[in-house]
C-alpha cells in the first residue's frame, strides 16, 4: 500500500495535473528512469513484481493528463515476453525493454492470411506510437510472436485519428516469416485472455483518471464563467449535472478497484469494468464539451482531447456491443 | 480479526439455514400477515443475537463492530430473507434518537421495549414540508406538565402499526426555522391520534397520515432541550449509513436472477439487443455493490466524507429503476395484468409493483435532487443556493 501511495505521488510530481499530453519522447524517458517499465515485471527477471493496483495507480495517473506516451500497450508488451519461457532470446529482450526500448501489443484486431511456405501477409491495426518501436508483439495465425519493425516484409503506415493525444499505426506485413515465437498457437489464447484482462483495466483505470481531470476542469470553469450576473455554477440545473458526473465516476472507480483486487475476476468481469469506465468518460466528456458552451467546441480548449480520447477507448480491446452482450450471456448462463 | 469475522460468517450461515423463514414472499400478501412474518422474524433475530449489532454491548447481540455487522447484513441478504420493515426505524432512528440525545429515564424504558417489539414510527414530514423539513408547522403549546400537539404528519411508514412516534413540532415560530423545532416522544395510542394509511401506487399501504388533535405529550418525553429539536433530529436521520444499501444491493444482485427467468421465459435467449441490455444492467448492479462495499469499508476505516453517502444512495436507486424497468419490459403485457404483490419489499419480482415502488428510493429520505444538491454544494463545493433555501 505504501508503494502504491508513493508510486502514485512519483506520478504526479513528473507529470503535474492541468499539463495535458506532456512531450510523447521526454514522458517516455521519464516513465523508464523512474522504472515504471519494470513495475509489474517479476523481481526474478528484475523488475520490481508489484500487483495489478500499482500499474493500475499509474495508468490512472497517466489518463488524468492524458499522457501521450504509450505505456498501456508497452506494459502488455513486457508481459507478454516475460510469459514467454520458451523464447530463446527472452531474458534479453526483457532487459532491453524494462531499459526503455519499446515493443507494444497492439490493441485492436489483426487481418493475417498465413501461405503455405510459411510466410504471413496483412496488416495488424491498433499499434500505438510504432514510431518509436524496435518490435511489436502480436498474435500471428501459429502463436504470439516478436515481430521486429527492421525485418523484411515488414513496415508500418501511421493512420491518423482523430485522438490528437495518442498516434496510431498499422503494422503490414508482406510475405513476412514469423522466426521469433513467444508461444505456439496452443497457447496463444491462454496468454491472449491474460493480456486482455491486463488491458481492459489498464484502458478502464486510464477512463477514470481522465474522466476526473475532465470534471475538475469543467467546475472549476462552472465557478468562473458568468452569465445573467452569476457564475453558471450556481445554475442548479447545471449543478445536478455535476453531480451525475460524480457519481457516474464514483460508481466505476469503485468497481475497478474491486476488480483491480479480485484475482479471479474472468475476462468478461474485466472487460465488463472497462465499458462502464469508459461509458462514465464518455458521458463526463459529452457534459464538458456542452457545459463549456462555445469554447468547448474550439480546437483551443482542451475539452475536445478528453472527448476524443473517450471516444476512441470505448472501441479499443473490444467495444461495449460486443462486452455487454457477452456480460449478459454469461450471467445468463451462470442463472442456468 | 478475519478469523472471527469467518467464523461470525459461519454462525450466522447456519442460524439463517435452520431459520430463515422460506416462504415469506407468499406468506406475506396481505398485511396482517406482513406484520405477522416481520414480528415473528424480528423476535427470531433478536432471540439469536443479530437483530441490533450496532447497539452498545450492555443489550443483547449488541456491542458488534462496523465490520461484523457488515458481515450479518451479507448473510441476511445472502439467504433473501425479510428485511427487517417493521422494526427498521425502532432499532436504528429511534435507537439513535435515544442512545444520542434521551435522557437516561428514557433510554432504561424505551430500548429494552423496541427488543420485545415495540414498533416507532417517524412523524417528521407534513404535507408543506418535505424536503424543506425545517418549514414543519405541527404546533407544541406547553400547559404546565404537558405540551398540548395540533397539527398533521404524512408519509410516516408504517405509521398504523407502529406504537410510538418520533415527533417534530414547532413550540416557537421567531427567528431562523430551525430554531423553535422540539423533537418528542408521542404514544400512537394516545386520545386525539388519528392515523390513516394512504393507498400507494402500487397497491401497497406502506405510509400513513397522521392527524394529530390537542394531543398531550407529557414534558418528559422530550428529547433534548425546548426548541433545539433540530439539532437532535440531525442523529436520528443520519442514524443509518450504508449497512441498508448494501444489503438492498446484494439483494438485487442475486435477484438478477428473476430477469434472467424472464428471458428464458419469452424466449430471448439468443436476441442480442436484449444480452446487451442485461448486460449492462449485471455490470451495474456489480458496481453498486462496490461502491456500497467500498462506502463501508472507508467507514471501518474511519473515513467518510460528505456526499459519499449520497452518491451511494443515488447510484442504488437509479440501479433499482433499471432493473424493475428492465424486468418489467421483458415480461410484457403479462405484467399489465394485476397479480397480488408482496407487502414490504422491493423486488418481489412483481416488475408493476417493483417498478413503481422503485420510485421510494429516489424520493424518500432525501430525493435524488437534494442529494445531487450536497454532491454538488458540499462535495464538489459549487456555489451554494441563497441562504434559507437549501436543507
Ligand atoms: C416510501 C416513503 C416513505 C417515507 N417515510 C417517511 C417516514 O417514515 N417519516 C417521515 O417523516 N417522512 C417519510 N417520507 C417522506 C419523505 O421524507 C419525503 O417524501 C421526501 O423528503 C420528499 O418530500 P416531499 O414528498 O414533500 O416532496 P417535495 O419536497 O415537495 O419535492 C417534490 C419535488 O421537488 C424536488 N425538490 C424539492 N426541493 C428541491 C430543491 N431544493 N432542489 C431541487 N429539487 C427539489 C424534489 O426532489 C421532488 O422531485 C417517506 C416518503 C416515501 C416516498
Amino acid at each position: 500500500m505504501i508503494e502504491l501511495n508513493e508510486l502514485t505521488d512519483a506520478a504526479q510530481k513528473a507529470f503535474p495535473a492541468g499539463s495535458l499530453s506532456p512531450a510523447r519522447d521526454e514522458s517516455w524517458r521519464l516513465a523508464a528512469e523512474m522504472g515504471w517499465l519494470m513495475v509489474r515485471l517479476p523481481e526474478a527477471d528484475g523488475g520490481l513484481g508489484f500487483t495489478r493496483e500499482a500499474s493500475t495507480a499509474l495508468h490512472l495517473e497517466m489518463g488524468r493528463i492524458l499522457s501521450a506516451m504509450p505505456l498501456i500497450p508497452a506494459q502488455l508488451g513486457l508481459q507478454a515476453m516475460a510469459a514467454s519461457h520458451d523464447f530463446a532470446e527472452r531474458a534479453e529482450w526483457l532487459e532491453r525493454l524494462a531499459a526503455g526500448e519499446y515493443a507494444p501489443l497492439p490493441m485492436l484486431g489483426a487481418a493475417l492470411t498465413p501461405s503455405p511456405d510459411g510466410t504471413v501477409s496483412g496488416t495488424i491495426s491498433g499499434v500505438f506510437e510504432a514510431d518509436m518501436a524496435a518490435a511489436i508483439i502480436a498474435q500471428l495465425p501459429n502463436g504470439y510472436a516478436l515481430v521486429p519493425l527492421d525485418a523484411p516484409g515488414v513496415s508500418i503506415v501511421e493512420r491518423a485519428i482523430w485522438d490528437p493525444s495518442r498516434r496510431l499505426f498499422d503494422v503490414i506485413l508482406d510475405g513476412y516469416t514469423p522466426t521469433l515465437m513467444l508461444t505456439d498457437a496452443a497457447g496463444a489464447k491462454a496468454l491472449h485472455d491474460q493480456l486482455s484482462g491486463e488491458a481492459q483495466l489498464a484502458l478502464a483505470a486510464d477512463c477514470i483518471g481522465a474522466a476526473g481531470a475532465a470534471l475538475d476542469m469543467t467546475i472549476e470553469y462552472m465557478k468562473v464563467r458568468r452569465q445573467f450576473d452569476r457564475p453558471i455554477a450556481l445554475f442548479q440545473a447545471l449543478k445536478h449535472r455535476a453531480a451525475d458526473m460524480k457519481t457516474k465516476i464514483t460508481v466505476a472507480e469503485a468497481l475497478l478497484w474491486k476488480r483491480v483486487r479480485d484475482e479471479s475476476a474472468s475476462l468478461t468481469d474485466l472487460a465488463a469494468t472497462k465499458v462502464l469506465a469508459a461509458e462514465a468518460f464518455r458521458f463526463v466528456t459529452e457534459e464538458m464539451v456542452q457545459l463549456h458552451g462555445g469554447i468547448g467546441l474550439t480546437d483551443e480548449h482542451p475539452c475536445h482531447l478528453f472527448l476524443k480520447r473517450a471516444l476512441l477507448n470505448l472501441q479499443l480491446c473490444g467495444n461495449a456491443d460486443l462486452w455487454n452482450e457477452r456480460v449478459g450471456r454469461e450471467a445468463l448462463s451462470a442463472t442456468g | 480479526m478475519t478469523h472471527d469475522l469467518e467464523a461470525l460468517r459461519r454462525d450466522v450461515r447456519s442460524f439463517l439455514k435452520a431459520q430463515a423463514p422460506a416462504d415469506w414472499r407468499a406468506s406475506s400478501r396481505t398485511q396482517d400477515d406482513f406484520v405477522r412474518t416481520q414480528r415473528d422474524w424480528f423476535g427470531k433475530l433478536v432471540h439469536a443475537g443479530y437483530a441490533i449489532p450496532h447497539w452498545p454491548a450492555e443489550y443483547p447481540g449488541g456491542g458488534r463492530s462496523l465490520a461484523e455487522q457488515k458481515v450479518i447484513y451479507e448473510e441476511l441478504a445472502r439467504a433473501d430473507c425479510p428485511r427487517l420493515l417493521l422494526s427498521f426505524v425502532s432499532t436504528y432512528h429511534a435507537f439513535a434518537t435515544l442512545h444520542e440525545c434521551g435522557n437516561a429515564a428514557q433510554k432504561a424504558r424505551y430500548l429494552p421495549r423496541i427488543l420485545e417489539g415495540e414498533t416507532w414510527c417517524q412523524g417528521f414530514s407534513e404535507p408543506g414540508a418535505g424536503s424543506d423539513l425545517a418549514a414543519i408547522k405541527t404546533r407544541a403549546e406547553r400547559k404546565g406538565d404537558v405540551y398540548v400537539i395540533n397539527g398533521q404528519k404524512v408519509w410516516s411508514t408504517m405509521a398504523q402499526f407502529a406504537d410510538k412516534c418520533l415527533l417534530l413540532a414547532r413550540t416557537a415560530s421567531d427567528g431562523p426555522k430551525q430554531a423553535g423545532i422540539t423533537y418528542l416522544l408521542m404514544d400512537m395510542k394516545a386520545p386525539g391520534v388519528a392515523v390513516r394509511p394512504i393507498h400507494q401506487i402500487q397497491g401497497d399501504e406502506e405510509f400513513a397520515e397522521i392527524f394529530l388533535d390537542n394531543v398531550e405529550i407529557p414534558v418528559c418525553e422530550r428529547v433534548g432541550e425546548e426548541g433545539m429539536g433540530w439539532a437532535v433530529a440531525q442523529a436520528t436521520l443520519a442514524s443509518e449509513r450504508g449497512l441498508t444499501l448494501m444489503e438492498l444491493s446484494y439483494r438485487m444482485r442475486g435477484a438478477l436472477g428473476r430477469v434472467a427467468g424472464l428471458i428464458r421465459k419469452h424466449g430471448h435467449e439468443d436476441d442480442r439487443g436484449v444480452l446487451r441490455d442485461f448486460g449492462v444492467l449485471v455490470t451495474q448492479v456489480d458496481a453498486v455493490c462496490a461502491l456500497a462495499d467500498q462506502f463501508l469499508d472507508n467507514r471501518i476505516n474511519g473515513i467518510e466524507r460528505i456526499g459519499d453517502a449520497s452518491i451511494v444512495k443515488n447510484a442504488y436507486s437509479r440501479a433499482l429503476r433499471a432493473y424493475s424497468a428492465l424486468g418489467l419490459r421483458l415480461g410484457g403485457m403479462d405484467e399489465q395484468y394485476v397479480a397480488p404483490i408482496t407487502f414490504g419489499d422491493l423486488n418481489t419480482g412483481n416488475w408493476m409493483a417493483d417498478f413503481m415502488n422503485s420510485y421510494a428510493w429516489t424520493i424518500a429520505g432525501g430525493s435524488e435532487e437534494v442529494q445531487r444538491n450536497i454532491i454538488a454544494e458540499r462535495m464538489l463545493e459549487m456555489p451554494r443556493e441563497p441562504k434559507g433555501w437549501v436543507l
